[in-house]
């Protein structure tokens, strides 16, 4: 097969000494930046990237690679910790991985998102070995309305994310698109809820909106709590058990795959591919009532596959040149400087250059696992610190991330009403997680659905008359009422069905999607 | 918790009269016309606050759950349902620790309004100090002060974090990372 | 603000330079005083890109800073800042703040004439000090290897017959760059570009995506950003914007040689704060005018597809002054102009 041969060319380039070390010191660096407040991988690559000017590009593109999946591996860690997402990709993780640190398992939570964050990427690699040629098709076949689409699909998920009262859980979803729209109208340059305020004019940065109403509104629950209710007991402590590995086996892998395929069209990506990965397993899950509360599937889904799509959008950059985040186009100016041009021919022109960043990926990986795994019980003993110290630190961090992204005091302000609104969203019972859901996509929503229509000019049936777009609006149309039919199901078979009553019971975070406590109602 | 807690109803007026404001504000939103546009600026935003809108009404007659009915719970049953142990925590930290937790209670006002508007100021007074005075004067004096106000007792501790959060901070992310944090009164 | 302003107060700036000659006579650099002055700068200078990392203000910033530093032509290193939002407008508003501060500078292209113009920034390019003009690249225009339109005219000719059928993908808000290159191109053919369906993208790359899967006709992109579809044969481009051929895309004719009497460049340049004094502009002009010189310089530029343009200070002043006209122009014909 050429592909063997080719890869083991490859492994040939990335198992030299000097590749070696720096897919080590690239994945290490990667790690250290994006566990630091609002440094993402985009940051990360930046930072590095006079570095690595001064050497020889196939070296140079290995570290880099190696940060940003470093970037995005390390960037679970707060939203574990602190319930603080330091990038996009990692909020879902917060939703079971924040409440499974309260309940005193941290090192457990820690070393999920370490394992399923290697096998995402390992999956994500073979992927890219395998098929990037032929999914740049894909790639392309993904117009507006086919991401329109993609879209719909994803908001539906505000409804399994809702909870207990799906109207609250809608009208969270409706005001998370409302902000995903403030700011300059990117297809008509027109103004929109920016109230004069120049800051508003590129709209409300994700970030901010994640920080202030995880982060800083557990910060304001923290206190009200009175600092009780910290994690006790062994939080450092590792160890699955047989049947926790069985569990998120399947989580894992779908993930991964979902992940993957997500990853590779561009302006999907990581964040994306992490929430609908999320709501599918919560979806599937006998016991899926429990996720919001600590359940590990809800770590695993989410991390797999928004390491597993850092790896798919490698497929647009490889294989026609174009970037598909912000995090490779970074990677696209740094490789030009490089003096490499990715695009259809990279693959004949260059095979070293290409085969060699796969191999160092399968590496890079392995490295980021046997790096991790012994920090994790020191991580976790970041939790150990008296709430009374804890709470103005986790306030530093969430500034410094805000500050450092915008280098803007009136973010600052924004951030505090944000958590402000977390706190009172909260003491309502009204679920965050569709709110951040609507930030995230309802702009993205809104922008293809237009250019979509100005193609057509103005042809509604655009949506149903191409292919893809008709299997996903479909698919969104089945997953709304997939929760209805299931529900007359089980009630069908009255309650025979095992309750699932072991994790959550105790844990009073109700951040992300909560129990109906109807579902089972007769 | 409990403070913060509103009928559903009082909410869905809030949520109806805020679904109204934006639907104004969104037929303000001007129409463009200067380049084919089949979709205004205004469309969506018009929409979502018609939904928003209808959303606060089905809010207003939906019926409370059990645990919602009456808004402010003031001692709520502790239940296995999510919030409503947040809200049955024991307010007043004279209350003593409960459970296992052996740790004092953080905090110094009875009232836990009152702390939560320590808190807030607090955080806005470093908002407002961070360019001004740096980041470093204004995170060690944030972090130390708060710590010491919500009643962290090892004050050399408390110090030393508090400076060595910020200095360490201010290093590794403005010289180390070039990600220029505000540098103030401090001449680096 | 008159359009005289900022160069009136500039020489008056001048007379008093002498104080800043003593002021600044501090350890003897490699710097000569030949140019006017002996201004240096005194600590780190701010050097703004008015964009988030990764884009290509970003790049052209860490790209000058780097070689400005390693070829030590500036006697304190440029640190680069990133302020993104608006368009660029958070950016220099910014740097608006500081008058008189030599020790801020900002990268800049067409955004800083076109966002005004859109009226979406509080200032314009005249609130600010041109220090000089580096490189220029110029627009593609570009359709899908198997499409029917072999030239600039033919797509011209279809956007004058039926615009309804063409959509074209850009990777900017309508009223920026590859909208305005594309708009100006087309009346100049003699089409009516207020009908054309311009579709905006974000950034070149979601553009060009979108091209090559059938779902725009055309687009409008940076040659740079083309050139590797191009020579891999998924994209044919029908015509560069600039008035002479682009290194980058040889083969390729400029509008004007398919009969479009239109031209326009990417070009990029460096900014001050308004009211520097003459020595202050010299030394900075200088030290961008030796850094064109460099080899690391060049290297870089022909990696990112960037063509040497350099103008000094005065110069690039009196080109802003010709394009904002222009663009003025191009903006009210499609009805952007505030």
């Amino acid at each position: 097969m050429d592909a063997f041969s080719h890869l083991m060319g490859g492994f040939g380039v990335a198992l030299s000494p000097q590749n070696l070390l720096f897919v080590f010191l690239g994945v290490l660096i990667g790690t250290v930046i994006g566990m630091l407040p609002g440094l993402g991988p985009i940051s990360a690559i930046s930072l590095m990237i006079p570095v690595a000017f001064t050497m020889d590009p196939v070296s140079a593109i290995i570290m880099l690679s190696g940060v940003y999946y470093g970037a995005i591996f390390g960037g679970s860690t707060s939203s574990i910790l602190l319930n603080a997402p330091g990038v996009a990709g990692t909020v879902a993780t917060s939703f079971d991985g924040y409440p499974l640190a309260r309940k005193g398992q941290a090192g457990k939570a820690l070393s999920i998102a370490a394992i399923a964050s290697f096998i995402g990427g390992t999956v994500g690699v073979i992927g890219l070995m395998l098929v990037a040629p032929s999914l740049s098709s894909l790639t392309v076949s993904f117009g507006p309305a086919e991401y329109f689409a993609l879209m719909v699909l994803g908001l539906t998920a505000v409804v399994s994310l809702s909870g207990g009262n799906v109207t609250k859980g809608l009208i969270s979803g409706t005001v998370g698109v409302m902000i995903a729209l403030v700011g300059i109208d990117s297809q008509t340059s027109v103004l929109r809820f920016t109230f004069g305020h120049e800051e508003l004019y590129e709209g409300v940065e994700f970030l901010i909106v994640a920080l202030g109403v995880f982060a800083l509104a557990e910060v304001f629950a923290m206190l009200t709590r009175r600092g009780q209710g910290a994690q006790t007991g062994a939080i450092s402590s590792l160890r699955l058990n047989k049947r926790e590995v069985k569990e998120i086996s399947g989580p894992t892998g779908r993930g991964s795959v979902l992940g993957f395929f997500v990853g590779v069209l561009p302006g999907a990506g990581a964040t994306v591919a992490s929430f609908l990965s999320y709501s599918l397993e919560k979806r599937l899950a006998k016991d899926g009532k429990t996720f919001g509360k600590g359940n590990i599937k809800g770590v695993a889904a989410p991390e797999s596959a928004n390491n597993s799509a850092a790896v798919g959008s490698f497929v647009p950059l490889m294989t026609l040149g174009v970037p598909g985040s912000g995090t490779t186009a970074v990677l696209l100016g740094a490789l030009l400087v490089l003096g490499v041009q990715p695009g259809p021919l990279l693959m004949t022109e260059q095979p070293d250059m290409f085969w060699g960043v796969v191999a160092s990926m399968y590496i890079g990986n392995v490295v980021l696992l046997i790096l991790n795994l012994p920090l994790i019980p020191l991580f976790a003993k970041v939790l150990k610190t008296p709430q009374a110290l804890l709470l103005p630190l986790v306030v530093v961090f969430c500034v410094v991330g805000v500050y450092g992204q915008s280098f803007s005091t009136f973010d600052l302000w924004l951030l505090i009403g944000f958590g402000v609104l977390g706190f009172l969203m909260r003491a309502n019972d009204f679920p965050a997680a569709p709110l951040i859901l609507g930030v995230i996509l309802g702009g993205l929503m809104e922008k293809s659905m237009r250019q979509a229509l100005l193609i057509s000019s103005g042809d509604l049936s655009t949506f149903v008359t191409k292919p893809i777009s008709a299997v996903l609006l479909a698919l969104a149309a089945v997953s709304l009422l997939a929760p209805v039919f299931g529900q007359l199901r089980r009630r069908r078979r009255g309650r025979a069905l095992p309750q699932d009553d072991g994790a959550g019971q105790d844990d009073p975070d109700e951040q992300g999607a909560k129990v109906d406590a109807n579902v089972t109602r007769p | 918790m409990h403070h913060f807690r509103f009928t559903q109803r009082k909410l869905a007026v809030a949520l109806g009269i805020l679904a109204v404001a934006y639907t104004v504000q969104a037929y303000r939103i001007p129409e463009f016309t200067a380049v084919e546009t089949p979709v205004q600026p205004g469309s969506l935003p018009r929409v979502l606050g018609l939904v928003l809108f209808v959303l606060s009404v089905a809010l207003f007659f939906q019926k409370p759950k059990a645990k919602e009915e009456s808004g402010p719970v003031p001692k709520p049953k502790p239940e296995p349902v999510s919030v409503s142990e947040l809200v049955s925590k024991p307010e007043p930290p004279g209350g003593g620790p409960v459970g296992q937790q052996s740790a004092p209670p953080i905090g110094r006002f009875s009232d836990t309004r009152l702390e939560l508007a320590a808190l807030l100021a607090a955080i806005g007074l470093y908002a407002a100090l961070f360019v001004p005075l740096g980041f470093v004067l204004s995170t060690a004096l944030f972090v130390s002060g708060l710590a010491w106000h919500l009643g962290y007792r090892r004050h050399a501790v408390n110090a030393l974090v508090g400076a060595g959060t910020a200095l360490g901070l201010y290093f590794v992310m403005s010289e180390g990372l070039e990600v220029a944090l505000p540098m103030g009164l401090l001449p680096f | 603000m008159s359009r005289s302003g900022p160069r009136a107060v500039r020489a008056a700036v001048a007379v008093g330079s002498a104080a800043v000659l003593l002021a600044a006579c501090g350890g003897g650099g490699q710097q000569d005083a030949a140019s006017g002055g002996d201004w240096k700068p005194t600590k780190p200078i701010e050097y703004v890109a008015p964009a988030g990392t990764g884009g290509g203000w970003d790049t052209l910033a860490r790209t000058t800073a780097r070689v400005l530093d390693e070829s030590n032509l500036v006697d304190r290193p440029l640190r680069v800042v990133n302020k993104p939002g608006a368009g660029g407008a958070i950016g220099w508003s910014y740097v608006a703040k500081h008058q008189k501060d030599p020790h801020k500078l900002f990268v800049t292209s067409p955004p800083i004439l076109l966002v005004p113009l859109a009226g979406a920034s509080g200032q314009t390019y005249e609130d600010f000090t041109p220090i000089a003009r580096l490189n220029s690249e110029p627009l593609a225009y570009v359709v899908k290897a198997n499409s029917p339109y072999k030239t600039f005219g033919d797509l011209a000719k279809k956007l004058k017959a039926s615009p309804k059928d063409v959509s074209v993908a850009g990777g900017s808000g309508p009223g920026s760059l590859d909208h305005v290159g594309l708009a100006g191109a087309v009346q100049a053919a003699g089409a009516d570009a207020s009908k054309v369906k311009y579709v905006p993208f974000d950034g070149g790359g979601e553009a060009l995506t979108s091209l090559l899967g059938g779902h725009a006709d055309a687009a409008v992109a940076g040659a740079s950003e083309v050139q590797p579809l191009v020579r891999s044969g998924d994209l044919r481009v029908l015509a560069v914007s600039s008035k002479e051929r682009s290194p980058i895309l040889p083969e390729t004719p400029s509008l004007t040689e398919t009969g479009v009497d239109y031209a326009f460049d990417i070009w990029r340049g460096v900014m001050a704060p308004k009211d520097l004094s003459e020595s202050q502009i010299a030394y900075y002009e200088k030290a961008y005018a030796e850094m064109v010189k460099q080899d690391s310089w060049k290297k870089a530029s022909e990696k990112l597809g960037w063509t040497d343009a350099f103008m000094g200070s005065k110069e690039f002043g009196t080109f802003l002054d010709e394009q904002n006209k222009e663009y003025s122009e191009v903006l009210t014909s499609v009805g952007l102009k505030k």
